[in-house]
């Protein structure tokens, strides 16, 4: 559960139309009108993370405490715990692991949302909040779940929201692991703990 | 009694609230001393800084150092991208950093005639803070022409082929015919790359895209993820690139020096070497103290908040060896944190509590601009100050930071609450002070009795276990 507080501003005397806004927001909050040169939040997907605020090169986005902050969040639907759980560790998470540390978004919220029609990472941030605080370090969990899930993510046209999926530990070649054993990578070591952790019993009652 | 060291004053930022409002500093409070980082270890280095050389004292130091750097096949009409990051600005207040990046500019144009040389300063999830810097130290001038600017992890990518698949760059750092990697050798966040290729960290981490940076936090584990930033460097892309690299030579007691090598790996297998053994030591001497009131005070995010040289997440973490790579996950780590379930307990029986040590966080100031909930979920906080309190409710990243923690209006009241109800007269203060740290006189007691024997357990043990760790000769 996210609680959303604050809302981004566009000051139209400011704003030049580059574009830059549209193309980092996480929640496609934001269209530019290339005719008018003017870029327009809907507020009901903004979820406050400040990306467009914080590279806006013209000063023109303002974050305002909104009059009435609203939550967001995914329940697990009754009877979809075993598939969401399934889920997760396919895309070897624990259900419970959080996998994002601004939001406390955990896997299994993430995974509910795909389950109900989430797509791509921008729906799941929209559902979930994940990916709208610092907006950088829960990328490659989303991409994850939705490759396990089966579904096939495009980027956004033309933006700058993500760009691909990279590798996991699971995929390192061996012929890496063994030329930088003795330089203090402890590749399978690593892989061990990880799926100890896929596997640890559940705290949820 | 020492009197303490002036710390790093409260600096107007975004990030964090007005100067003004900073009221009091824990360390003007009564019974407050403090310890020179030398006085504890006499075989700490000797510095630049803190000393009577000051600022100019590094600049003749990076222009020695890059005196014995090959800079040949730099042209007069090529284009230079000096890669810096906001770590580096947070040293001894930013300013020989600033003085290290301007000498680095000067050196380049006058020894090769090139004149495109530019600033392309990362950041790490404050995303307007090395604007900040740039126009604070007068690099915008010194570059001149809109050359210097801030980079961050959300611009447009560059996909660079690396031998563990693709993965992504910040486009505007490598816009150029060559990039300087200009960067320091202060340890901080040893929770996450564990002096494993400390060197190297910047190209996974500040001059990369959020894919790179979210495989480094999430995809390869707690000891691997540094392999991140050794695959983009060592990718035909950036190697074709690379001119040099330029360092801040730290220790915990100040600026040692400047290190420029042509040999990224040659300079990181250096700073292994001291970051195991002078930060190492530090943390260890930390790692005995039985109780305290941590106080933060200072103008960085609460997890990056130091004290001779050892950052807030990393006390926090001081409780298991750090430097150790047998233990696989410290008791802070972003892979740590996530694995904590729903009841707020490891998912894992071995992983390690925070430092128990900690009995309470009085955050005097700090800023926002990095997720810290997990702090004052787990260690009783105090907050100094309603404004505070609320930029923190604002702030994205730490939306339940303040719902986990006291508020109270005054330094002194925190102070004397934390006191109260922990029982304890040990106090360790977070303020960057040049050289040393303020603290407490019963912790001084406590650090002074028993550095020495923490000297002789580094030296003897633990530093040959931690060097063959990485496959670093013991043997200097
Ligand atoms: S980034 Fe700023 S100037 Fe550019 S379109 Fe958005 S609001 Fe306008
Ligand atoms: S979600 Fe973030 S980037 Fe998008 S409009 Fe809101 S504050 Fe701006």
């Amino acid at each position: 559960m996210r609680t959303i507080r604050m809302l981004a501003v566009v000051d139209p005397e400011l704003c030049t139309g580059c574009t830059i806004c549209d193309r980092v927001c996480p929640t496609l909050a934001i269209v530019t009108d290339r005719k008018a040169h003017l870029a327009a939040v809907e507020a009901d997907r903004c979820s406050g993370c400040p990306a467009c605020e914080q590279r806006c090169p013209e000063g023109a986005i303002h974050m305002v405490v909104r009059e009435k902050p609203f939550d967001i969040g995914v329940q697990v639907l009754p009877g979809d715990r075993e598939r969401v759980d399934a889920l997760c560790r396919a895309a070897r998470f624990h259900p419970e692991q959080l996998v994002c540390y601004c939001t406390g978004t955990r896997a299994d919220e993430a995974a509910a949302a795909i389950l109900q029609g989430a797509h791509t990472p921008e729906e799941i941030s929209l559902r979930t909040g994940i990916r709208t605080g610092c907006t950088v370090e829960c990328l490659q969990p989303m991409l994850r779940l939705l490759d396990a899930a089966g579904v096939r993510a495009e980027p956004p046209k033309g933006g700058w929201q993500w760009y691909g999926r990279t590798v996991t530990a699971w995929d390192i070649p061996e012929s890496v692991k063994r030329r930088y054993a003795e330089r203090g990578f402890y590749f399978d070591e690593d892989i061990e703990i990880l799926e100890r952790v896929v596997n640890a019993p559940s705290q949820e009652k | 009694m020492r009197p303490p060291i002036p710390p790093i004053p409260p600096r107007k930022s975004q990030y964090g609230i007005d100067p003004s409002l900073v009221r009091r500093r824990v360390a003007e409070l009564p019974g407050i001393t403090s310890l020179l980082a030398k006085d504890l270890f006499p075989e700490l280095p000797d510095v630049l800084m803190p000393g009577p050389g000051g600022v100019p004292a590094v600049r003749r130091a990076a222009e020695a150092a890059l005196a014995g750097v090959d800079m040949a096949r730099i042209q007069p009409g090529h284009t230079v991208n000096v890669l810096a990051s906001h770590h580096g600005f947070t040293l001894l207040g930013g300013e020989p950093y600033a003085e290290m990046l301007k000498a680095i500019k000067d050196v380049i144009q006058a020894r090769t005639g090139c004149k495109n040389i530019r600033l392309r300063a990362g950041v790490g999830l404050r995303f307007r803070e090395t604007e900040e810097y740039i126009r604070r130290h007068g690099l915008d001038r010194h570059f001149g022409d809109g050359k210097a600017i801030g980079i961050a992890p959300i611009d447009q990518a560059i996909p660079i082929e690396t031998e563990i698949g693709t993965l992504y760059g910040i486009k505007k750092a490598y816009d150029a015919d060559w990039i300087v990697h200009a960067h320091n050798s202060d340890v901080r966040e040893v929770h996450f790359h564990r002096q494993v290729d400390r060197a190297v960290k910047p190209f996974g981490m500040s001059y990369a895209r959020i894919e790179t940076r979210s495989t480094y936090h999430q995809n390869l584990g707690p000891r691997a993820a540094n392999f991140i930033a050794r695959a983009i460097f060592d990718s035909p892309f950036v190697q074709g690139k690379f001119a040099f690299a330029c360092f801040l030579a730290m220790s915990p007691n100040g600026i040692v020096g400047v290190d420029a090598d042509r040999d990224l790996y040659a300079l990181n297998d250096r700073i292994t070497r001291s970051g195991c053994s002078l930060y190492g030591r530090m943390m260890t001497l930390f790692g005995e103290i039985d109780e305290c009131i941590v106080a933060l005070d200072f103008p960085c995010p609460v997890v990056y908040v130091f004290s001779a040289g050892v950052i807030y997440a990393n006390f926090a973490g001081a409780n298991t060896d750090l430097y150790d790579l047998e233990l696989p996950l410290p008791a802070y780590t972003w892979y740590t944190e996530a694995f904590y379930g729903k009841a707020g307990r490891p998912l894992l029986p071995e992983i390690p509590s925070l430092n128990p040590a900690i009995k309470m966080c009085v955050h005097n100031y700090a800023w926002t601009g990095y997720p810290s909930a997990f702090f004052s979920e787990h260690i009783p906080t105090v907050i100094v100050g309603r404004e505070q309190a609320e930029l923190f409710d604002r702030d994205a990243q730490n939306s339940t930071y303040t719902r986990h923690a006291r508020i109270l209006d005054t330094t002194e009241e925190a102070m004397a609450y934390a006191c109260r109800v922990t029982g304890t007269a040990k106090i360790l203060i977070f303020d960057g002070a040049f050289g040393g740290i303020n603290l407490s006189e019963p912790l001084a007691e406590l650090l002074v009795k028993r550095a020495p024997e923490v000297s002789r357990r580094v030296d003897e043990e633990l530093l040959p276990k931690w060097l063959r760790q990485r496959g670093i000769p013991v043997a200097a």
